[in-house]
């Protein structure tokens, strides 16, 4: 289980093909989010000239109805949902850590989380996304709230069983036989293995967050038709496209789907590297 | 594998494409997809047929395409002295479309019914309805309300609960009324399949069969362009080249769009739901007169509403209750920055003009979810730059707008109604902060005065010089030469693709809401090819 | 044995109750924390052509202005009688509302697990027996793209190829305009299902296509396939003969276990494609606050989706009897 027995088996390029694809990552994370830093607000500001023009020189991908350049409004709606894709995969491992040390604790805690772990797998995902964005009354907010509440139960299962394994691990053992507390236990000897176990499950929660966002948007419980979240563009191309405005679905879809293909094979990959069991399913 | 995968439902799209029966030419039918499904069904007493035609049912009186009255099941009818009360006169010749007769107890039934349903039919000013006998019917009212006659023009009668084929809880999904056509199928969230209702009093309508989709807007382009359809609904963003064989169709409207603005300063003070009141700037009549005057209309109806649309001075523009002496040269920025220099609004280093330290700069507030305001919203705050006003374009969702922006922010809000009732909400200082009626809590007692007038006019008719009045007297009102509690911006214009073969009539101006109103000339719509 | 076998179902049903149970409670409480003003949603756009007094009358006829403890208790008193309340939006008991839409998603849902389970099934035994191959790897580039798309997305783009673009396959709709429901053959309704239905079934494909592929690599290192190898069979071979077997079942679990996703792809193929089912009702519901409705859809798809789990632990169990205290990623 420990990386560096894994790495020393198999430092073949496995591990190099891993580093290539985490640098394309931060390449394109980077690129995105300084991009639409860089672009500014004057890069998307209507011109009431320039309304739904094809591609072009001028507007790589064209602009919209209001005469927006649409490469701009992509890579800002990119950022906004990487922004809001790495807060609700940071919350939910954060969640998803908190309620697996919490199911170590004892038979009722673990009856607990086991219920709710049963309670959120049983509702579709998309239906209790609908009900927590609800709750909320929709925004960036609830969107975060909504997809960190609904996507940990799969990683705390996982993280519950290697808590379970370590705990009962010798080492564990006399360190509590030395007569250290279950906290300093925890964050001296248990926490530091979950580690890369965290970031993987973080990993693999990414793709599915920003995924969420979109579909949630996508049907008017999420961020408001204002901001130039990806969904939002989505949703608003849909009625131009029977017109035949197809760049404003095309290229922000291909946005999306460029961005969640390369984080979810840097998960993939990251999970191949630690985890080589799991990475088979 | 994979290209037998792709193939397969080729072959098979091929296949079926035989088995289908083309629609029907011979043209007893009309394929419409106008949009407007009512969710709840065609339930009268819940709100059904407030806009257009209510197909099913029938109306005490009915509008000529001019907005005039027309009897439909009432012959006569007469308001007491005291405008307390209503008295009317029916056909005796009505039927249901199961044969049986409709009498006064069916009207009396349908309006106290209504009064009481809690659906979208506003009635609670009545206080009861009473039928004298088979042919005359007595409706109590609980104060004096002129308004009250549109429910005469928008509340089709059903059959009273008493009778065995009376109304009951699923009226909406089996309808039962004395109208043009009477309900085959409806196969909810599709489509509504209607045929002639043999025992329809009135003329006999030219098609046989109605088919109305209920499908999404690019839904409906697309079963357009495939030549489905009769008549179809189009966003005036998407409204270009009709399909061939359809012609363009725009029907005027008061569905407009208009600025809402806070009139009293900023004191500190919040509402019981706990939203902030007021706006120091949009309170100073110089700044609202000036945005008034400077706004160019035209432009905004061109972008906005690519051009599918017409200038809004009013809220109710081209309406008999309407003063077209409310009128200004508007496009006019030299003149409005004129009035902000007599008013002290001085123009500071970073393009704003200020006055008493106060900046003129307001966010204008549009619900996030609409992108026609939106639009609107940034087009107007480029149209006030230059005049040294920041408009700030804010999206927001409705009940934050409520919490947050509703009596503080200027509010890009919709209205038009066949009704001044609107007016009444929109004007008079007894709805100020009432959340949405009057939120900027404008208040004037003169513009009070004439609208009260108005509700105990004697009749419709002498109402409509007293609504005038408020808003423009020659020296007061609420418009836009008066205090310009609104800046109003635009009227949609609802666009329609229709088979060139059709001939729809005369259309009246619609009110908000695309889609159902064009039903309203629906007795006379002709086929003109064989 | 038999007596076990019982005593586990009923611990079973004992739990799917609890689950029920919680998400009824976390629901309700849920729906009651929206800011969202019920009356206003009934209203829509007619928001300010009502008076006060009929906001009132409004609120006091669908019961929105009771206190959340008094709304709740009503409801779980009308639940326990069968009773799932009535629906504002729909103006119709809700389990009408629910029988009628889930029956018209149901084809929609089998035909897409169904396409999802087999075609994913055959890619992964295809690319599992060829690991490496071009076959392979165009397999594993689809189904990595295919899980990085937005359904709706997809959806919007076969909609415009096949139905705007090609006229294949109709636009909208489960029946053609004009005709009436009880007139429309199954050849039609099958017609009006295939793009709805073949693109919701594409959103499965790719894990399980993955998860067969991960199964099938298994089976041709193991001593199994070498052996066949050595007597002469090829790869193609075992695949079908072996590898299908070895594979089809832990496919089936994950098809099963991954109800709740299909649930969730047809609330948005639904939207896109206007067909009038469950999915396209939960947005109505959640957007215009019918709380009666929404109540109801998430209790339903819960026991469904929960059903749905619950037979992928057992088949899962019966597969792999090793397997006690089950840990899946």
């Amino acid at each position: 289980m420990m990386p560096s027995v894994t790495a020393t088996l198999r430092f073949d390029n496995r591990r190099l093909r891993t580093l290539l694809i985490a640098l394309a990552t931060l390449l394109a994370l980077g690129l995105v989010l300084t991009g639409s830093a860089l672009l500014g607000e004057q890069a998307t500001r209507p011109d009431f000239q320039a309304r739904l023009l094809p591609p072009g020189i001028d507007h790589w991908f064209g602009t919209d109805t209001l005469g927006r350049d649409l490469f701009s409004r992509t890579i800002e709606g990119l950022s906004l949902s990487l922004w809001v894709g790495l807060l609700a995969a940071g919350l939910g491992t954060l969640v998803a850590l908190v309620l697996a040390v919490i199911s170590t604790l004892g038979r009722p805690f673990d009856a607990a989380v086991g219920l709710l772990v049963d309670m959120i797998l049983g509702l579709p995902h998309l239906v209790l996304l609908i009900l927590i964005a609800f709750a909320l009354g929709g925004g960036t907010q609830a969107v975060i709230v909504a997809v960190a509440l609904t996507h940990w139960p799969r990683l705390t299962r996982l993280l519950r069983a290697e808590l379970l394994q370590i705990i009962n691990a010798d080492y564990v053992r006399l360190s509590y036989h030395f007569g250290k507390s279950h906290g300093f236990v925890l964050f001296h000897h248990v926490l530091p293995h979950l580690m890369p176990q965290c970031l993987v499950g973080f990993l693999l929660l990414f793709p599915h967050a920003i995924l969420h966002e979109a579909a949630l948007t996508f049907l008017g419980f999420g961020l408001t038709p204002g901001q130039p979240a990806i969904g939002v563009l989505l949703a608003e191309s849909l009625r131009y496209l029977s017109a035949g405005h197809w760049w404003l679905g095309v290229f922000p879809g291909l946005g999306l789907l460029l961005t969640v293909l390369i984080f979810d094979r840097l998960g993939a990959s990251m999970q191949a590297l630690f985890t080589p069991r799991e990475a088979q399913t | 594998m994979p290209r037998r995968f792709v193939f397969w439902p080729a072959s098979v799209a091929i296949c079926l494409s035989f088995t289908f029966p083309l629609p029907v030419l011979a043209k007893d039918e009309l394929v419409l997809a106008i949009g407007g499904e009512p969710d709840q069904g065609y339930d009268p007493l819940l709100g059904w047929g407030q806009y257009g035609h209510p197909l099913f049912q029938s109306t005490l009186l009915v509008r000529r395409a001019d907005l005039s009255s027309k009897p439909d099941l009432a012959t006569a009818w007469s308001l007491s002295d005291d405008r307390l009360t209503w008295t009317l006169e029916l056909r005796d010749d009505v039927r249901f479309s199961d044969g049986s007769p409709l009498t006064a107890t069916d009207v009396a039934f349908t309006f106290n019914q209504a009064a009481k349903a809690g659906g979208r039919a506003d009635l609670s000013v009545l206080q009861h309805a009473r039928a004298l006998d088979d042919r005359h019917v007595r409706l109590t009212l609980k104060e004096p309300r002129i308004t009250f006659v549109e429910s005469f023009y928008t509340l089709g009668i059903v059959p009273a609960a008493g009778r065995d084929n009376g109304y009951h809880d699923s009226y909406g999904r089996q309808p039962l009324g004395s109208g043009p056509y009477q309900l085959v199928e409806w196969q909810e969230g599709e489509q509504l399949i209607v045929e002639r209702n043999p025992y329809f009093h009135g003329p006999t309508p030219a098609f046989e069969r109605l088919v109305f989709l209920f499908t999404g807007e690019d839904t409906t382009l697309a079963a357009a362009n495939a030549g489905r359809l009769d008549v179809a609904a189009v966003p005036p963003a998407l409204a270009g080249q009709p399909p061939t064989g359809m012609y363009p169709l725009e029907m005027e409207t008061v569905d407009n769009r208009g600025i809402l603005f806070p009139m009293h300063p900023d004191d500190g003070e919040r509402r019981g739901t706990g939203a902030p009141i007021g706006n120091d700037v949009t309170a100073d009549p110089a700044i609202r007169h000036a945005i008034n005057l400077a706004l160019d209309r035209e432009m905004l109806v061109e972008v906005a509403l690519h051009g599918h649309g017409r200038p809004a001075y009013g809220p109710a523009d081209g309406l008999p209750w309407s003063n077209p002496e409310d009128q200004i040269e508007d496009a006019n920025p030299e003149a409005a920055i004129a009035l902000l220099e007599d008013a002290d609004w001085r123009l500071g280093d970073n393009g704003l003009r200020h006055k008493n330290g106060q900046t003129a700069r307001f966010r204008l507030t549009y619900p996030a979810s609409d992108s026609t305001r939106q639009m609107l919203a940034e087009v107007v705050a480029a149209m006030l730059t230059p005049l040294g006003i920041e408009a700030q374009p804010t999206g927001r969702h409705w009940d934050e707008i409520e919490r947050e922006a509703l009596h503080r922010d200027a509010i890009l809000f919709g209205w038009g109604s066949h009704s001044p009732q609107e007016i009444y909400y929109l004007y008079h200082s007894q709805h100020a902060g009432q959340a949405f009626y009057n939120a900027g809590d404008y208040a004037n007692a003169t513009v009070d005065d004439y609208l009260d007038a108005a509700q105990q006019a004697a009749s419709f008719e002498d109402s409509l010089s007293l609504w005038q009045k408020a808003q423009w007297d020659g020296e007061t009102g609420y418009g836009m030469r008066g205090d310009a509690a609104w800046a109003w911006l635009v009227n949609l214009e609802h666009v329609y693709y229709v088979d060139e073969c059709l001939d729809l009539g005369e259309l009246p101006i619609a009110p908000h809401g695309h889609g159902w109103p064009l039903t309203a000339s629906l007795l006379d719509w002709q086929w003109e090819c064989d | 044995m038999g007596m076990r076998l019982i005593a586990r179902f009923t611990a079973r049903c004992g739990r799917l109750l609890l689950v029920l149970a919680a998400v009824a409670v976390a629901a309700f409480s849920l729906i009651q924390a929206s800011p969202i003003d019920p009356v206003d949603a009934y209203l829509g756009p007619q928001v300010a052509q009502v008076s006060p007094e009929q906001r009132t009358l409004i609120a006091e006829r669908w019961g929105f202005d009771d206190p959340a403890a008094v709304q709740f208790v009503k409801w779980a008193r009308n639940l326990a009688n069968g009773e799932l309340g009535w629906s504002h939006v729909y103006n119709a008991p809700v389990s009408d509302i629910i029988a009628s839409r889930f029956r018209a998603s149901l084809s929609l849902l089998a035909i897409a697990w169904l396409g999802s389970t087999l075609l994913g099934f055959a890619l992964g035994v295809i690319a599992g027996s060829h690991e490496g191959s071009l076959a392979d790897r165009l397999i594993r580039l689809y189904s990595y793209t295919l899980a990085s798309t937005p359904i709706f997305w997809l959806a919007i783009a076969v909609l415009l190829l096949f139905s705007v673009g090609l006229g294949w396959t109709p636009v909208c709709c489960a029946s053609p305009p004009g005709m009436l429901r009880a007139d429309v053959d199954w050849l039609t309704r099958l017609h009006h299902l295939l793009l709805p239905a073949l693109t919701l079934s594409l959103l499965g494909v790719a894990q399980i296509a993955l998860h067969t592929r991960a199964r099938m690599l298994e089976l041709m290192r193991s001593d199994i396939a070498l052996y066949a190898l050595a007597q002469g069979a090829t790869r193609r071979d075992i695949a079908w003969r072996h590898g299908a077997r070895h594979a089809c079942l832990p496919a089936l679990t994950l098809a099963l276990a991954s109800l709740g996703e299909l649930f969730g792809g047809s609330i948005l193929v639904e939207q896109v494609f206007a067909y009038p089912g469950l999915g396209q009702a939960t947005v109505e519901a959640g957007l215009r606050s019918d709380i009666p409705l929404l109540l109801a859809i998430a209790l339903f798809t819960t026991l469904f989706v929960s059903l749905g789990n619950a037979f992928a632990d057992l088949l899962y169990r019966w597969v792999d009897p090793r397997l006690r205290e089950e840990v899946r990623p």
